[in-house]
């Protein structure tokens, strides 16, 4: 019992302390908020207003639309990083590949520089004026622009493939070296070549990875922040609310509405609760059903 | 939040006590004796001048002034962050669009019966009604910026093009500018900042986005004079006639030095700025009245321009008074704002223009009166505008709409559509009383 509670205590600490209080002062903070008389003038006092920031914020088009913005950030992240990973992941584990230690190393290190520094090479690659790459393609006469309106979801998605995928590789990579060998001699000794060992038999082992990584690409996709709000200094076409977290960070810090800020949290948090949920459930009766 | 705000003082405390170790006890900040210490933010040129020459000649009052980074640098936030933590300056500077949302937040004082009515008389009606609300004021007007047409008199004169005194003579001379030289365009329609220039066209043409006639904020950013005001400028960029290109960025003063950018629709101050931006444009520049849309009514909007407020915090709120005051009405003041440099601000206080105008050397546009046709420019300006509550972020969302539209993804009436409907969630979630129509 003791060993029990001690071994538990720093989990628990760790998560009321970082989790369960900020929740709980978020929720404070969104039914309470400032209230205004008419014109509102001469500032306001804090009440409780109930849910009224959250029907303000499911009211608004832009909170929704970060959601849109997501989902396509998603439809295009979420298929090319998993396929990318395991396909890297996979061409290691068959022994194709020498030096492999480099190899990984060398697709692991982008995931160890800082997403924000990272947001910002690119963002100095992607600026017309600056950047070496639209030099290089205009004088082979081609004209690009990573920030227009239509290539600028695909180039966020760029930014955050750099650094997701070294590090969704080695997770693919760990689960590979996990396989029960004999397995893999039993596909050779069936005649099976390397990429229908790699494809029919590796990929469905790990499957269990496969789904943790789509997880987590949807929850990071979920919360993000960094790269977009980087590309809001550099092009319009990435509005101040373009992603759920920005529109919160925007509620805050620009429109000093602490109470739809911390709705919009909420909001999120409930989405992305019920998201993993959903994920997890589906991938669990899945594995029930393929047994 | 009063408490949070309490907490945060409190930390402060400590942390300034901590600060001070030993020295404690040496603050004179409640001793009797000695001159009036008042703190005092801005982001303008010349301010730092104008505390200097304010020190030198006042005795009881000292500012220790601090220079801010302009609103959208970061300076709205700092104000706003400042006055959550119960530490705003005694004095700080803010422009007319961004005043009601911080007159909502309380950070300024109500100072209808702080400002003296001497003061008050000298100011420009317009400028005055732009910061009180229901019969309260909440800041002095410094400046007032009514809109002009910059314009590159040698390529006018050169493709002989007539000056244009209509909206309707402004677009068939953007056309045959085009034609003369099919690189240059007439003017900028512009994305970062556009919003504010769309406003300053819609006022001139009679809109209203806000109204705050019964207690109630009336919104409109898509009423009658703004469609009319939008479909114009819509068919000048669907026609390719103006530069889609955000304002103040450096492709556009690029294309304003190379002349493919021929003028420039902006308040007053742009004369100054143009100056300070673009020397080698000396001598070919010339400042027109703003464009018309019916001569035998002249009417106009402002773009730009500044007030001083009264902080809520603030100890010492007579003081403030008088420093803003001297400001405002002081030609002193003025003298050693334009000492700086060149600004060519439209005092608020018309009796000061001729202090401007000693002051200001104009031979950059050949000499020209430009303070006399600011003069009369100003009084053309349309009383019954109002700023709304959440300018900030409603500009941010229209101009972002602009962009789009610039890019050919949507019209200009969308991205003011779409900023209205960003701003209303807002309002409401403030407990406004808020309707549309």
């Amino acid at each position: 019992m003791l060993a029990c509670v001690t071994l538990l205590a720093p989990f628990t600490a760790l998560l009321v302390a970082v989790f369960l209080v900020p929740v709980g002062y978020a929720i404070g903070l969104s039914l309470f908020s400032e209230d205004h008389k008419g014109l509102g003038f001469g500032g306001g006092i804090t009440v409780f207003t109930g849910l009224r920031s959250y029907l303000a914020v499911l009211d608004d088009p832009s909170f929704m639309s970060g959601f849109g913005a997501i989902a396509l950030y998603c439809v295009i992240f979420v298929p090319v990083v998993v396929v990318s990973a395991l396909a890297l992941a996979l061409l290691l584990d068959s022994g194709l590949v020498r030096l492999r230690r480099t190899a990984q190393m060398l697709l692991y290190l982008p995931h160890a520089v800082p997403g924000i520094i990272a947001a910002l090479i690119w963002l100095y690659l992607y600026t017309p004026g600056l950047s070496p790459v639209i030099k290089l393609f205009a004088q082979a006469d081609i004209t690009i622009d990573f920030l227009g309106l239509h290539t600028v979801l695909p180039s966020i998605v760029n930014i955050a493939l750099w650094s997701g995928l070294g590090y969704n590789m080695v997770i693919f990579y760990a689960a590979l070296q996990a396989l029960p060998r004999e397995v893999l001699e039993a596909a050779r000794i069936d005649g099976a070549g390397d990429v229908r060992t790699a494809l029919q038999v590796k990929v469905p082992i790990i499957r269990a990875s496969v789904v943790m990584v789509c997880m987590f690409s949807l929850i990071g996709a979920l919360q993000l922040f960094t790269e977009p709000m980087l590309m809001n200094q550099a092009t319009p076409m990435v509005n101040s609310r373009f992603t759920p977290n920005m529109y919160i960070y925007d509620a805050a810090f620009r429109r000093n509405n602490y109470g739809m800020a911390a709705a919009a949290s909420v909001i999120l948090l409930v989405v992305t609760c019920a998201l993993s949920y959903a994920v997890t459930r589906w991938a669990g009766r899945r594995d029930r059903s393929a047994r | 939040m009063r408490w949070t705000r309490k907490v945060t003082a409190a930390l402060l405390t400590i942390f300034a006590m901590l600060l001070a170790g030993c020295s404690a006890g040496d603050s004179s900040d409640t001793a009797g004796s000695g001159p009036v210490h008042i703190t005092f933010w801005s982001a303008l040129r010349g301010s730092q001048e104008v505390v200097d020459e304010f020190n030198r000649t006042h005795t009881k009052i000292k500012v220790d002034f601090e220079q801010v980074p302009s609103g959208d640098q970061g300076g709205w936030a700092k104000l706003s962050n400042a006055a959550r933590a119960g530490n705003a300056p005694d004095v700080a500077t803010i422009e007319y669009p961004q005043l009601p949302g911080y007159a909502i937040d309380g950070v300024p004082r109500d100072i209808t019966k702080l400002l003296p009515d001497s003061v008050r008389r000298k100011i420009l009606p317009q400028a005055m009604d732009l910061t009180t609300f229901d019969g309260r004021t909440y800041a002095v007007p410094v400046d007032i910026e009514p809109m002009v047409f910059l314009y590159r008199k040698d390529l006018f004169t050169k493709n002989d093009i007539p000056v244009p005194k209509t909206w309707a003579e402004f677009e068939s001379s953007a056309r045959k500018l085009k034609e003369a030289d099919p690189r240059s365009r007439i003017a900028s329609l512009f994305t970062t900042g556009g919003t504010l220039h769309m406003a300053g066209y819609s006022w001139q043409a009679g809109a209203r986005w806000y109204d705050t006639s019964g207690e109630t904020w009336h919104v409109s950013m898509d009423d009658a004079p703004t469609r009319k005001v939008t479909a114009y400028w819509q068919r000048l960029l669907d026609d390719d006639l103006v530069r889609v290109e955000p304002s103040s960025s450096q492709q556009w003063r690029a294309h304003l030095r190379s002349g493919e950018t021929a003028g420039w629709l902006a308040g007053a101050w742009a004369a100054g700025s143009m100056m300070s931006s673009t020397p080698s444009g000396k001598g070919k520049w010339a400042i027109a009245p703003f464009p018309q849309w019916d001569l035998k009514k002249p009417t106009l909007g402002t773009q730009g321009g500044s007030t001083f407020m009264v902080t809520k915090d603030s100890n010492r709120p007579k003081e403030a008074m008088e420093f803003i005051s001297w400001m405002v009405t002081s030609p002193a003041a003025l003298r050693a704002k334009l000492s700086s440099g060149v600004s060519s601000a439209y005092p608020s206080v018309p009796e000061l223009v001729s202090v401007a105008r000693k002051e200001m050397d104009t031979s950059y546009y050949s000499g020209q009166d430009i303070f006399g046709l600011f003069h009369r420019e100003a009084k053309l300006i349309d009383p019954r505008w109002k700023w709304g509550p959440r300018m900030v972020s409603t500009t941010s969302s229209g101009d972002d709409g602009l962009a789009r539209a610039g890019a050919g993804s949507g019209t200009i009436l969308d991205a003011l559509r779409e900023a209205q409907r960003r701003t209303l969630p807002d309002l409401k979630s403030l407990g406004l009383s808020v309707t549309t129509h």
